[in-house]
């Protein structure tokens, strides 16, 4: 079960004050490493959504975003319709295609599930790669930025831009922690936790995985129509499962099952990239000494291990009496989130 | 058969171990590479042939304890994750020791030429490879089946838990076929190296294709790996051929279909 505990209000204030600050003061480059962060964190809450707390880790997720963006490119560029209508195209496609696939892998479990998404997200890529009227593997250019002068906001200035991406992820942390609260979220969890059970209570057990899926495609496919309108460019790359894995490096670093991990997670890989690429070509080896430190050490991830941190210390600090209740209540809420 | 090679190792390492090793075709590029430097050190075919292997196996057994014994209860996604990891890390350390370039080696002199077979020329270094598969699947077939090892790591397979009570140690089974599974890859590699330009990102090509194998033959039984690598094998082969639009989508939509309609894949080795 999702609860949003001082912790976590916390540390997404902390990023977004960082991360908006970085965007006012820093160069050129800041505001599109904001953008980037911004966009992968969006993805990174749609894989935690339908991963840490619905128990699916998929491997399609970027597939899915991939999609949504070549709905957007494709409504946009080859339809000449309003950015706006890409954008809704685009949350539509890729919460289709990802509903799709939550139905149709509902019955596979552990390694077949990853698997399973792995290959339907393969075929799209493919199916992508090969269709000539989106360009092939070419990509398509030219696609729009959404028109917000109404309102009095540019989109083409990089750091209205970067707001914009930041808004976008602060409704998504939103809209996913309120699915996460509601009968709805409660649910996908006791799925996550007891498929068997949860179907004793009588509960439709591949629905509520196909709409969980669906929900998380909602939110890859905003993130994907984001990354299309960022590079005003689609290309076949943004499909390949090493994208889905990408993101899942991004979620377990920030910590699976949190949500805020996200974010942390989101923020810290596109750091590392960009930073370590001027020190040295080889940041993949640095990704992937961390990656394996941070699951061999006990894959709470980044945001896991500050919040334990922090209850540690709590515990610490009060009076002995009260510490087995306390350290009873952190267990319950380490399991919950 | 080169798929063949490498998803028997998955697939006995998976099936035996629980392990999901993405890695993988991580130690089948380390074989490649090693090959490669084994015939410039040696200056023969034969050198890299027969040292590749090892030096995969012994990367296999390094890893083995300073990871992969302690990851072994810890479900399907942290290996995922922690191999994928390492996925990252071989990757770049290709890129370092070998360069970002394509190396290649020749075939060996004695197997350069074509050879007359069933009325076709056929290129003897294929040849070779073939057999080479056949007779690693006869080997394999008749340890599995026939001799006191194989039922120890039948046994081990069916119910680890059980075979420990009956007194077999089955951590050092366990440790050996892992070796045996990354000697393999290591052998596929070092074959693959001369008709395949050897990259760093040699590995992460074939593993997606070696994993659907793996799939769908049923994770753990070897006749369902030499299913499923000769209908994936075939599939991509004749599909270029025949009908090069779907030719690529068909293996995933196999895929999809065997998980769908037998989620334990073709020959699943347990009910």
């Amino acid at each position: 079960m999702f609860r949003q505990t001082w912790t976590k209000t916390a540390t997404l204030a902390l990023i977004f004050a960082g991360l908006a600050a970085y965007n006012s003061f820093g160069g050129p480059f800041a505001k599109e490493l904001v953008i980037e962060i911004a966009i992968l964190a969006i993805l990174a809450i749609s894989l935690d959504f339908i991963g840490g707390y619905g128990g699916m880790i998929s491997l399609a997720q970027g597939a899915v975003s991939g999609l949504g963006a070549y709905a957007f490119a494709t409504v946009n560029v080859l339809f000449g319709a309003s950015p706006l209508l890409a954008l809704l195209s685009a949350i539509l496609t890729a919460a289709a295609f990802g509903g799709a696939i939550g139905a149709v892998t509902a019955r596979t479990k552990g390694i077949f599930f990853i698997m399973a998404t792995l290959a339907f997200g393969q075929m799209a890529y493919v199916l992508v790669f090969d269709a000539k009227a989106l360009g092939g593997d070419d990509g398509l250019p030219g696609i729009a930025r959404l028109d917000l002068s109404r309102v009095g906001i540019d989109l083409q200035q990089p750091d209205q831009f970067a707001y914009f991406c930041l808004a976008a992820l602060a409704l998504t942390y939103l809209l996913a922690a309120v699915l996460l609260r509601s009968g709805f979220g409660r649910t996908l969890c006791g799925i996550r936790e007891n498929e068997d059970r949860m179907r004793a209570l009588g509960i439709t057990v591949w629905r509520y995985k196909a709409a969980g899926s669906g929900f998380a495609g909602v939110f890859a496919g905003l993130s994907g129509a984001l990354a299309a309108q960022q590079t005003m460019f689609v290309s076949p790359e943004m499909l390949t499962w090493t994208v889905s894995g990408e993101v899942l490096v991004v979620v377990i670093l920030g910590g699976l099952g949190t949500l805020v991990g996200a974010p942390v997670g989101a923020a810290f890989l596109v750091f590392v990239k960009h930073f370590s690429s001027g020190l040295t070509n080889y940041w993949h080896l640095i990704i992937g000494f961390i990656l394996v430190f941070a699951v061999w050490s006990g894959g709470r991830g980044i945001y896991g291990s500050i919040e334990r941190l922090l209850t540690e210390r709590a515990l610490h600090r009060v009076p002995q009496r009260a510490r087995s209740f306390k350290a009873a209540a952190a267990t319950e809420a380490k399991a919950d989130a | 058969m080169l798929l063949f090679l490498l998803s028997v190792g998955l697939t006995v390492i998976f099936g035996l171990l629980h392990f999901v090793n993405l890695a993988h075709g991580a130690f089948y590029a380390f074989g490649a590479y090693a090959g490669y430097s084994a015939v410039r050190w040696t200056g023969s075919f034969w050198g890299g042939f027969a040292i590749a292997p090892i030096a995969v196996a012994a990367l296999g057994a390094a890893l083995y304890f300073s990871l992969i014994r302690g990851m072994r209860h810890s479900g399907p996604m942290n290996q995922v994750l922690a191999t994928f990891g390492l996925i990252f890390i071989f990757l770049d350390a290709f890129r370092i020791f070998w360069g970002d370039i394509a190396l290649g080696i020749e075939p060996p002199a004695s197997l350069a030429g074509t050879v007359e077979f069933l009325g076709i020329d056929y290129p003897a270094y294929r040849l070779f490879i073939i057999g080479l598969g056949l007779l690693i699947i006869a080997v394999l077939h008749l340890v599995l089946s026939r001799t006191q090892i194989g039922a120890i790591i039948r046994a081990g397979v069916d119910n680890g838990t059980m075979a420990g009570c009956l007194g077999i140690n089955v951590e050092i089974v366990f440790f050996l076929v892992f070796c045996v599974g990354c000697a393999l890859a290591g052998l596929a590699g070092a074959v693959a190296a001369p008709i395949v330009s050897i990259s760093p990102n040699m590995g992460t090509e074939i593993l997606i294709p070696s994993l659907i194998v793996v799939v769908i033959g049923g994770l753990g039984s070897l006749k369902g790996a030499v299913t499923g690598s000769l209908l994936v094998g075939f599939l991509q082969t004749f599909g270029a051929v025949l009908a090069p639009h779907v030719a690529s989508i068909v293996i995933y939509a196999l895929l999809a279909s065997v998980l769908i309609l037998k989620p334990a894949g073709l020959f699943p080795v347990r009910s």
